[in-house]
């Protein structure tokens, strides 16, 4: 590529510099806590106490503890179903589900539809939070609506189905971006191929299976790339509907990391935990990465 | 092989009527051209027939057929699009066989229609590629090889070589054509460009703001437009139209001189229409009206000369060879009768 930039920008030195800096810093503590979590993760370092000062090397004893202690093994089962079920299986065949049926109808039922999507997605996450745990506790909207008044007892989901339920919020609230990437890929494929298709005697389904979903693949696979990262990381919405409860069962990586390293304190062990996870989600996006390359 | 009739056919977008009513008989094996400026509804007639748009009122058939509620694959009909609509994910071969698959054609026999078109595309070559690979008159080639492999009754072009260069243009247009002999097929053929629709068409159907202006033989339309709208699309140079009174047997130009007229009607003509090639130099004293050259563009085999009236109009006149003429020169010219067009007041040619 050209380099195109002012000729006086890149004459000087100085300014040069100085329009660097921004950047420089960004990167400078991008990696100064990225070295400090993964240095980290090789000492005792506590929160509180005397480790908190007088913190000593381990070696690899955090990263052992991983596999030998309860706790992240469980974590990362959890949070492999979250991440499958709300982001791949919810949020993106959903998204594309409503992009693909809704494209073309400038109906007001779109619009309506469009605004609820971006209504979950720009809630605060916390209020989403509460929103859900109100709905469906034991006091909440969907007993008063469907379980009581057939006179059932009342059922506590927020509790008794805690992982369905935190699943089933996060895909209202996420959805909206998988909507939005695929509505906007969708546009990308050409009127006219898809009416090749309908001459060429391709149902509404197999349009859309064998001509704009393989057209539009390496926009898959940047949304699952996205949505899979975003989510494995996702922290604010679980914990605030559960905590991570009720016991482990909501307990995803990111709560996991967050109880051992702020709750209990255990910083050395808790950077060993996001250490591990910045080697999932690297290896993921390796996968990703090589679904967007064009086919041969 | 099919004929393809429209009776009253009408398209509107809400109230507002793009195409009004339009009848029009195509016979089994013609060539038959719509033409017309952008807006004037010849894509929406022909995507109508096609099936991908729907009929807002009147009736299309093809084959005897009443195919107004029938879906596009069940038409009998092929279709190569502007932007060559390939499928960018599939090989060449994949292109051309994907509609015989749907169908759940045997293997052996989508294999042999492919080959089949591919060789008379001379495509054969580019069977394994991506679209991607290919160059501009390659993809239409495989879109055409596309529409070819469905043996379709009639095939349906919409303005297919408007992406194409112009040397490339005139090249795609000759194995149109010999396509046509070839395969002896019904086309409709959809284009803005009259060259395409002059050399192509067994008959032309001028369209102008949703209706039918005149149908009829590329000749036909050149020599007797029936009217102003007519007389200046078709043609490579604009017909020249001019301002015209009668006084007795004579039609008096707008620089005082006249042309003797016996037109039985010359009573209610209004504007005089001239080909620029049938306009002819001459002397001071034998001109029907002179100007000054304004432009003058030279092709070698022929110019164009565009002449600057008294009263500010361009004429253009069409000179063979390389004349010698100089900018801002005086020039003459002379109307020879007998390839005068006359027009009435509403446009009308009078007969």
């Amino acid at each position: 590529m050209k380099n195109q930039a002012n000729p006086w920008l890149t004459s000087n030195l100085l300014v040069l510099g100085l329009g660097m800096l921004p950047a420089a810093l960004l990167i400078a503590a991008l990696l100064y806590f990225t070295a400090w979590a993964f240095a980290f993760s090789f000492t005792d370092l506590a929160l509180v106490g005397t480790k908190a000062v007088d913190w000593s090397w381990v070696g690899f004893q955090n990263f052992e503890r991983l596999f030998t202690r309860r706790g992240f093994l469980e974590s990362l089962w959890t949070t492999v179903i979250f991440v499958f079920f709300s982001a791949l299986v919810g949020q993106s065949v959903l998204g594309f589900l409503l992009a693909a049926t809704l494209r073309g109808t400038a109906s007001r039922l779109k619009s309506v539809i469009e605004v609820c999507i971006m209504l979950g997605w720009l809630l605060p996450d916390i209020v989403a939070a509460f929103l859900w745990s109100a709905t469906t506790s034991q006091t909440g909207l969907i007993n008063a609506i469907f379980v009581r008044p057939f006179g059932l007892p009342p059922i506590n989901f927020i509790n008794d189905y805690a992982l369905p339920i935190v699943i089933i919020a996060n895909i209202w609230k996420g959805t909206a971006w998988s909507y939005l990437l695929f509505s906007a890929a969708l546009d990308s494929v050409s009127r006219e191929v898809v009416e090749a298709a309908k001459v060429d005697g391709a149902t509404p389904f197999q349009r859309i299976w064998l001509v704009q979903l393989p057209i539009i693949r390496p926009h898959i696979a940047t949304n699952m790339l996205f949505i899979t990262i975003w989510t494995f990381t996702y922290f604010p919405l679980i914990y605030a509907m559960t905590g991570g409860g009720p016991g482990r069962q909501t307990e995803t990586l990111a709560v996991f990391l967050y109880n051992q390293s702020f709750a209990r304190g255990n910083l050395g062990f808790g950077s060993a935990i996001s250490v591990a996870m910045l080697v999932i989600v690297g290896l993921l996006s390796l996968v990703y990465l090589r679904m967007l390359r064009e086919p041969k | 092989m099919a004929d393809v009739s429209l009776r009253g056919v009408r398209k509107s977008y809400g109230s507002l009527e793009v195409v009004h009513g339009v009848d029009l008989d195509i016979k089994s094996g013609e060539f038959v051209v719509f033409v017309g400026p952008s807006g004037c509804g010849k894509s929406t007639l022909l995507r109508m027939i096609a099936g991908l748009e729907p009929i807002s009122g009147g009736e299309i058939s093809i084959e005897g057929r009443v195919v107004n509620d029938i879906p596009s694959p069940q038409r009998g009909i092929s279709m190569v699009f502007q932007s060559y609509a390939l499928y960018p994910h599939m090989s060449v071969y994949e292109n051309m066989a994907f509609g015989l698959k749907l169908a759940k054609t045997p293997k052996a026999e989508v294999d042999q229609r492919v080959r089949e078109a591919a060789r008379i595309l001379q495509i054969e070559d580019y069977l394994d590629r991506m679209p991607k690979a290919l160059s501009g008159g390659q993809r239409q080639r495989v879109a055409i090889g596309r529409a070819i492999v469905r043996n379709p009754k009639v095939f349906l072009f919409d303005e297919p070589l408007s992406n194409l260069d112009a040397s490339l243009r005139a090249q795609t247009r000759i194995e149109i054509a010999k396509l046509h002999d070839t395969l002896d097929a019904t086309m409709i053929y959809v284009t803005h460009d009259q060259v395409e629709a002059m050399t192509l068409a067994d008959r032309i159907v001028v369209l102008n703001a949703g209706r039918i202006e005149q149908v009829g033989s590329p000749l036909e339309l050149y020599r007797n437009p029936i009217n102003t709208f007519v007389a200046g699309f078709i043609a490579s140079q604009r017909m020249n139209f001019l301002p015209v009174t009668v006084e007795g047997d004579r039609l008096v130009l707008p620089g005082g001189k006249s042309v003797a007229s016996n037109h039985p009607q010359r009573g209610n003509a209004r504007t005089l229409g001239i080909r620029p090639e049938h306009l002819v130099l001459a002397t001071p004293e034998t001109a029907q009206f002179s100007g000054t050259l304004s432009v003058i563009e030279q092709f070698g085999e022929y110019a164009l000369a565009y002449v600057e009236m008294p009263n500010g109009d361009l004429m253009t006149v069409k000179l063979d060879g390389a004349p010698d003429l100089e900018l801002h020169q005086a020039i003459h010219v002379g109307l020879p009768r007998d390839h005068i067009h006359l027009f009435d007041e509403a446009g009308r040619a009078l007969r």
